[in-house]
């Protein structure tokens, strides 16, 4: 072992550790009111300002703009529009995908904000194609971003 | 918390909601291990306590011996160009008498901690060790000369605890 290259810091005498770091992240009021809608209404909701009229997807509990709480709850409808895309070819892990798959920012008709999932079962895909959400069977849905299976074109 | 304040704004959320499933969460737990290494100096300086040898590291431009050894020179802002052993024995540059262990509970005998100035190493150059066979520690004096001893070779591990302690040389 040679001493004065040193590229590995395990070369050398050290010390290991591990650092605890653990946490939880609530989703908070409105998140959680959510995916709740999601999981039990199969419904995507927005959040209504009353003084600006903005309609927040994903909603939050308070206006970015006046600072206004927002009570009122729309629902924005299952379909949306592509914003825009990408197509991936390599997973997480840096691993080649069998085939690739397409993510894409959703936004809903009249609606500030949007989605980022899946789109599926289409053949081609580009900015301003109108997609639709699929959901799951109501008993497989688990209050989350994956109860909706993906976003498939409207015919 | 101001005493004035009862009640912060917002939803409170105990333990037992997450346990209970109330509210919805993510959670995760960062891998994050780490080495943390003794550096080049050190770690050479550590392996040669096996072998009973005391590792210095030199500079050609201010001409000093450093111990412990580091791979820079504070001095001239340059890398060290030499090493060097040192000699195992030194002079008490300044120590301390301790009638309290680390856990705080109190000793009969005390524990002598001492900068040792070490023969060979430039002014001031030295480690903190134990001092031990003193006899009456109120005889300890700065300038005191000092010599290892050692661990016998096959219970050396390459550490600094290889020297047991350093114990007053009469003269």
């Amino acid at each position: 072992m040679s001493l004065e290259k040193i590229t590995n810091p395990l070369n050398v005498r050290h010390w290991m550790g591990h650092m605890e770091a653990e946490y939880r992240y609530t989703l908070g009021l409105a998140g959680e009111r959510f995916f709740k809608e999601i999981k039990e209404n199969g419904r995507i909701m927005g959040a209504k300002c009353p003084r600006c009229g903005i309609i927040f997807v994903p909603p939050r509990l308070y206006c970015e703009r006046c600072f206004a709480r927002l009570e009122e709850w729309v629902d924005v409808g299952k379909c949306g529009e592509i914003y825009t895309y990408t197509i991936a070819t390599i997973d997480v892990d840096g691993k080649k995908l069998e085939k690739p798959q397409i993510y894409a920012l959703i936004k809903f008709e009249g609606a500030y904000g949007g989605l980022i999932h899946r789109i599926c079962e289409a053949d081609n895909v580009y900015i301003g194609m109108k997609v639709e959400a699929v959901f799951k069977p109501p008993n497989e849905r688990k209050a989350s971003i994956n109860d909706i299976a993906y976003f498939k074109p409207v015919e | 918390m101001s005493v004035k304040i009862k009640h912060f704004p917002g939803e409170e959320i105990e333990t037992r909601d997450f346990r209970e499933g109330r509210v919805l969460f993510e959670s995760f737990r960062p891998k994050a291990r780490y080495a943390w290494s003794a550096g080049i100096a050190i770690s050479r300086f550590l392996e040669e306590l096996k072998n009973g040898r005391i590792l210095a590291s030199t500079c050609s431009k201010c001409g000093r011996i450093m111990v412990p050894p580091r791979i820079y020179c504070e001095k001239c802002f340059k890398p060290t160009d030499g090493w060097t052993y040192v000699k195992d024995t030194g002079v008490i540059n300044t120590f301390s008498v301790s009638f309290i262990a680390s856990d705080a509970s109190r000793l009969k005998e005390p524990i002598v901690v001492a900068v040792i100035e070490l023969d060979g190493a430039s002014e001031g150059m030295g480690i903190v060790h134990l001092i031990d066979e003193y006899g009456d520690w109120r005889e300890l004096k700065i300038g005191m000369r000092v010599q290892a001893v050692w661990k016998p070779p096959e219970e050396r591990t390459g550490a600094i605890t290889d020297i047991k302690y350093f114990k007053p040389v009469r003269e």
